[in-house]
């Protein structure tokens, strides 16, 4: 969970990446023609929708994609067991079923889960897919040389701890006894603990089937065999340029959830961002026809976007469950203080980091860690309330009832990055608002490496500095658990409790909702636990990220879920 | 050469004033050393500081663009304000201007020091400091300016004082050419029969150094220096651009151009307003330093149709 949640990050800052630099020139129409749909807006199968990225698709082998809900592009060609609801908005942050009948049979204790195939599933080659392909698929991600995917099936399968993957072990060969195949269509799964969560994990690419007999082990990832609506025809420079053609075995009777309109994917990755939201503002030639999946606009783009009628109707808007905070460490003066805490909390200027984060239609203004989504349990509160532009004369209170009558001197650490999160921006708008407190901020920015190292070190983590926070998977467990689970301190290694809460009753309630296999129910309950952990103030939840994407004038049946907060290819028509 | 002495000084201030250029230049200096001075005034009369953000002059919905033309400017905010903060823009240009012209001098100081030090060592010296000095001399000119500042400042822990360190870091890399030229003239010095006869009646290297070199010296390291000046301004714009130089919220010209870049479509003035700054600035800087080598020059002091002041006193 711990190392994930870097990850997850990494993926989710890389789809917020803003542009920083303009300026470039807008590329010219490349080789594809792409017809106008003109006034039509149903859905046609064929074209070419190609899709502009800034970051690689890099590592395309299931077992080393670290996705959400099974990714983009990558779903295209991987099924899985479950997968998420491809609608807009709330809907969309379900998981439902993919490959297996429904979103899996837990036992009593959801230690055990079981899952059935649908039938007549078949690869790119017609042959049949089994439940033992989607075992051997999890047991190579265990292998030391495909690494990259979540650690949550080591932690959680019964003794898959030191399991180091198929390769090694040959003899024994009926792999990882935590997974039972009884039949070519049930597959069984033997948990440590109680996961009701598990049908998230299971949209991961992880449990995509693999056939044995078509592995090539590294090299697998330039031909993966597809289960899905389209197969890799070719991949450049390790997923820089990534061509999909239809997979003509898939059948749309077996995939409720993928429309597949187009004929063919042109994923071209590598570009500059300001180059990206040139292009589609252009929309020219074959970019008529294209998307991005991780190119916001920049706050300058989003000036000039508004102005433009028919650009303003090409952007697509987004929610992606992400909080951006402010972190204390308790073991540190005068932070070891709540009411210190407090203050800084009550003295929060968010109009003003909400426009230093690109303003009100990029970021909305947090007062809950929960991101506001209902999946995630999302319960509305402001246990300090600061207003729109702080609330200075209730933290000059609360700092002289901590002996902090005459002010206060503080440093606030971020990186020096330019994400618009954890950024000197950021950190600017809120020196200006404790100042009106009494409270003088200096700033300590560092550079990124330095700074992920120095904020998850339980020995280097300072006093009070910028952090962000986004989950694997739409549900308040991913999100709270590594940041308050007492459990999850780690001493030596990478550590998310930065506010080094180690509270009973906290650890007993996260073991008692993980139990819980009714997702709505658990959602609950996790919004109440996120406001009683509130209020210790040992964080002061700053934004939540909006994400907001142009795309191309013949592109139709946009549609944008909650879980990722992009627009979904998978239901995108070029026709 | 001669020394330029008291009278030395008049010739030059005469051969300065000739030139159109170089006085037009020399009063926009002196006006924007007059402004980088009174920055706390001039914004205090205007009512602002660099600093406070003003939410709600920016439209939150369109990115933060400012509200109003031009960029929000208005009787509180002469020249506008920023997108995104609302911060005044008038103020940050003027303290801006602290930033950019204190490094720069500041750098000036200590690469003029280092050079005339190490230049007038390895002349006075024997074989060896001589070979010594030269050698780390080259190693010094040879060194990527650009690189090794950002190297430099990358690796200083951010406690220690930006604008202080920015100078340093300049001045402590860029002083090669500096210490070559005044290694060359002092040479050149030495050889002359009152630096000998100096020597011959026993004065040590230090004297003879101070009395009878440095002001032999003087009319090239001023010349350079001033050059140097406008040099050292647009590499600490480069830095800041680079995001290494001075840290926010201290404003600097070259910070405020990274973050105008992406401006220049929604709010050009935002981008213009340190571009034109920094221009000005750099452009006034060259043609005094241009004016100030032509008055030392002696070769050039005939172009410029003066003559010695007893002329133009027999004259009259």
């Amino acid at each position: 969970m711990r190392q994930s949640s870097v990850i997850a990050r990494r993926v989710a800052a890389a789809s917020v990446s803003l542009v920083v630099a303009a300026g470039a020139a807008a590329c010219g129409p490349e080789d594809n023609d792409a017809k106008s749909a003109g006034g039509d807006s149903t859905p046609h199968k064929g074209g070419t929708l190609t899709v502009l990225n800034s970051q690689p698709q890099q590592d395309f082998d299931p077992a080393r994609l670290y996705t959400s809900g099974g990714g983009n592009v990558p779903s295209l060609v991987f099924r899985t067991l479950t997968t998420r609801n491809r609608e807009n908005g709330e809907a969309g942050a379900k998981v439902v079923s993919d490959l297996a009948t429904d979103t899996g049979r837990p036992n009593k204790d959801a230690t055990v889960w079981t899952y059935t195939l649908k039938e007549g599933l078949k690869y790119e080659d017609g042959t049949a897919i089994t439940s033992a392909d989607i075992k051997y698929g999890i047991e190579r991600s265990f292998a030391p040389e495909l690494s990259g995917g979540a650690p949550y099936l080591r932690d959680w399968l019964v003794g898959a701890a030191d399991y180091q993957g198929p390769y090694k072990d040959k003899r024994d060969t009926k792999g990882l006894s935590a997974i039972e195949t009884p039949d070519a269509r049930t597959i069984v799964f033997h948990l440590n603990k109680p996961e009701g969560e598990f049908p998230y994990l299971a949209t991961q690419t992880q449990f995509a089937p693999v056939p044995k007999a078509k592995d090539t082990g590294t090299k697998y990832e330039e031909h993966p065999v597809s289960s899905g609506p389209y197969k890799v025809v070719s991949n450049d420079n390790d997923g820089e340029r990534l061509v999909l053609e239809r997979n003509t075995h898939w059948s749309a009777s077996t995939d409720a959830e993928r429309k597949a309109y187009p004929d063919r994917i042109d994923v071209r990755s590598g570009l500059d961002s300001s180059v990206i939201n040139q292009r589609l503002s252009a929309s020219q030639g074959a970019d008529a026809a294209a998307v991005t999946t991780d190119t916001n606009l920049g706050p300058a783009e989003l000036a000039k976007v508004t102005g433009d009628k028919d650009l303003a109707a090409r952007v697509g808007t987004g929610h992606f469950g992400y909080t951006n905070y402010i972190a204390f460490n308790p073991t540190i003066k005068p932070f070891n203080n709540v009411k210190v805490r407090q203050a800084i909390s009550y003295a929060v200027d968010r109009s003003s980091v909400v426009n230093a984060a690109g303003g009100s239609a990029l970021a909305e203004p947090a007062t809950t860690f929960l991101p506001n989504q209902k999946s995630f349990g999302y319960e509305p509160y402001d246990l300090f309330p600061a207003g729109e532009a702080g609330n200075a004369a209730k933290a000059k209170e609360l700092l002289k009832e901590a002996g902090y009558a005459n002010g206060l001197t503080v440093t606030l650490t971020h990186s020096n990055s330019k994400d618009f999160e954890t950024s000197p921006e950021i950190a600017t708008a809120v020196q200006d608002a404790l100042k009106k407190a009494g409270i003088t901020v200096k700033l300590q920015g560092l550079e990124e490496n330095d700074y992920k190292d120095k904020i998850h070190s339980v020995r280097t983590e300072p006093g009070f500095f910028l952090a962000h926070w986004g989950a694997d998977w739409p549900s308040g467990g991913p999100f709270l658990a590594p940041i308050f689970d007492g459990r999850q301190i780690v001493k030596d290694g990478a550590n998310f409790n930065t506010g080094l809460l180690n509270d009973k009753s906290v650890n007993a309630e996260i073991d008692a909702i993980n139990k819980l296999t009714d997702l709505d129910a658990a959602a609950k309950r996790w919004g109440a636990l996120d406001k009683k952990i509130g209020e210790q103030a040992l964080t002061v939840p700053l934004f939540h990220p909006v994400y907001k994407r142009l795309y191309g004038e013949a592109v139709k049946n946009v549609v944008i879920s909650d879980w990722t907060g992009v627009l979904d290819i998978s239901q995108v028509a070029v026709k | 050469m001669s020394a330029p002495g008291a009278s030395g000084a008049r010739q030059f201030w005469r051969r300065l004033r000739t030139q159109r250029a170089a006085l037009v230049a020399a009063v926009v200096v002196a006006l924007l050393v007059l402004v980088a001075l009174a920055a706390p005034l001039l914004t205090a009369i205007e009512g602002q500081d660099p600093t406070t953000y003003h939410p709600s002059l920016v439209d939150s919905a369109r990115g933060g663009v400012p509200i109003g033309s031009f960029g929000g400017v208005s009787a509180e905010h002469w020249l506008g304000v920023e997108p995104q903060t609302g911060r005044d823009l008038f103020a940050r240009l003027v303290y801006g201007a602290r930033v950019s012209l204190g490094v720069a001098l500041a750098a000036t100081v200590v690469q003029v020091v280092i050079g005339v030090v190490v230049g007038v060592a390895a002349a006075l010296g024997n074989q060896w400091v001589d070979q010594l000095l030269s050698r780390i001399t080259d190693v010094i000119v040879a060194m990527p300016l650009m690189i090794m500042s950002l190297a430099l400042l990358a690796i200083v822990p951010s406690s220690f004082p930006r604008p202080v360190l920015v100078a340093l870091v300049i001045g402590l890399i860029a002083w090669g050419n500096i210490a070559k030229i005044v290694r060359a003239q002092t040479l050149t010095l030495k050889e002359l029969d009152y630096v000998s006869a100096a020597r011959l009646s026993g004065w040590g290297s230090w004297r003879v150094a101070r009395r009878e070199l440095l002001p032999g010296i003087a009319a090239p390291v001023i010349t350079y220096a001033a050059l140097l000046v406008p040099t050292n301004i647009t590499v600490e714009a480069a830095l800041s651009f680079l995001g290494v130089g001075v840290k926010p919220p201290t404003p600097s010209w070259g910070q405020m151009l990274t973050a105008a870049d992406v401006w220049y479509q929604a709010a050009p003035q935002y981008l213009l307003l340190p571009a034109g700054a920094l221009f000005v600035t750099v452009l006034a800087l060259t043609v005094l330093g241009d004016g100030v080598r032509t008055a030392l020059d002696p070769r050039a002091a005939s172009r410029l149709r003066v003559g010695t002041g007893r002329k133009r006193e027999a004259k009259a």
